[in-house]
């Protein structure tokens, strides 16, 4: 299993890349989408986990584009913004969204599930 | 006058909406550091708890870091009170410097937000009678559209020079072409009309400016009926 995490907030990804490690799951991180598309050519990852606010790019667009690369790739949407209904794009409402903070048991249930498919 | 009023309560209600949302995202994820780092520290500990030894320079540093995000996190509380008590008073003198402060800070907490250079006349400059709610709304909506223009890994200079034809002119550049087509937007102009600000746009330049009056009929008008 191997999990790539994109969010402009460097702490909170590298500290939840270690926690994941902690429970066997091995994170990368990144904190940007240009980043995470230089990083996706180059490794194989199960799941991407995507801050839905960066600079420069949306989670959503983001996810086109690493969804055109790697087409087995699955997502996970983190926010710290409140509420689904408050996302501007239907889209969104078909893909998994969690709010921060984050519950680590919660995130790898989601994870080991959408892997199973 | 009305008009105008109108126009403040309904853009003033959809800006303080706006600030109020970023600083909101600001705050949850300064929370969700904190979380994640606390729950890593247990991690820690849980390990110890089974006989693994504790590494006592991970604890520190995760103290650290809960640490530093509580301050960020009281940094960001406090310029959200400042923000909340901008509209006390409808009508007062300001230090424009310190409304430029605040205002670049609200905005920083939008994904898309370039780095702000200020560079100001090295000397007190005059205060400014103005609607210090709206003036915040007028600087961060210029903002936001050089922010938008620059991008976020670029560079806003703002040059404040004071004492110029009875006002402050801030003058707003980078190092690249500022893309002004459609700017400034029907709302910006708006707010800039009430305020008595004025633009002087160049299109296709690398630089525009505003002037801000010390004090205007606009205003005193204004006045009068808030």
């Amino acid at each position: 299993m191997k999990v790539i995490l994109v969010d402009d907030e460097q702490k909170f990804i590298n500290m939840l890349a270690k926690r994941l490690a902690f429970r066997g799951i091995q994170a990368d991180t990144v904190f940007s989408g240009e980043d995470a598309i230089q990083k996706i050519q180059h490794s194989d990852y199960d799941v991407a986990v995507l801050d839905i606010k960066m600079p420069g790019i949306s989670g959503l667009e983001l996810k086109k584009k690493l969804s055109s690369l790697a087409p087995e790739l699955k997502f996970i949407f983190v926010t710290g913004h409140g509420a689904k209904n408050t996302l501007e794009n239907d889209l969104i409402k078909k893909d998994i969204f969690l709010s921060k903070p984050l519950n680590i048991d919660t995130l790898i249930k989601i994870i080991n599930e959408i892997t199973k498919k | 006058m009305n008009d105008a009023i109108n126009f403040m309560n309904m853009e003033g209600l959809k800006f303080f909406g706006r600030v109020n949302a970023s600083i909101s995202h600001e705050l949850k994820n300064i929370l969700a550091i904190i979380s994640e780092t606390a729950g890593f520290s247990n991690d820690l500990t849980d390990l110890a708890k089974q006989g693994k030894e504790l590494n006592l320079s991970l604890i520190e540093s995760c103290n650290d870091s809960i640490a530093e995000e509580i301050q960020r996190g009281f940094t960001t509380i406090k310029q959200m009170n400042r923000f909340a008590h901008s509209v006390d008073v409808p009508i007062k003198d300001i230090d424009l410097l310190e409304t430029l402060d605040l205002t670049i800070k609200l905005s920083s907490f939008l994904s898309f937000a370039s780095h702000v250079r200020i560079t100001n006349p090295g000397k007190e400059i005059k205060s400014v009678l103005t609607c210090p709610f709206l003036m915040q709304n007028l600087i961060y909506q210029i903002l936001c559209f050089t922010y938008e223009s620059v991008g976020p890994d670029g560079e806003v200079h703002l040059q404040i020079n004071s004492e110029e034809n009875g006002g402050i002119h801030l003058v707003f550049s980078s190092s690249g072409e500022l893309v002004l087509e459609g700017f400034p937007n029907q709302n910006i102009q708006k707010t800039a009309d009430i305020l008595g600000v004025e633009f002087n746009i160049k299109t296709s330049s690398i630089e525009f400016d505003i002037w801000i009056p010390y004090a205007s009929d606009k205003i005193n008008l204004l006045s009068e009926e808030l």
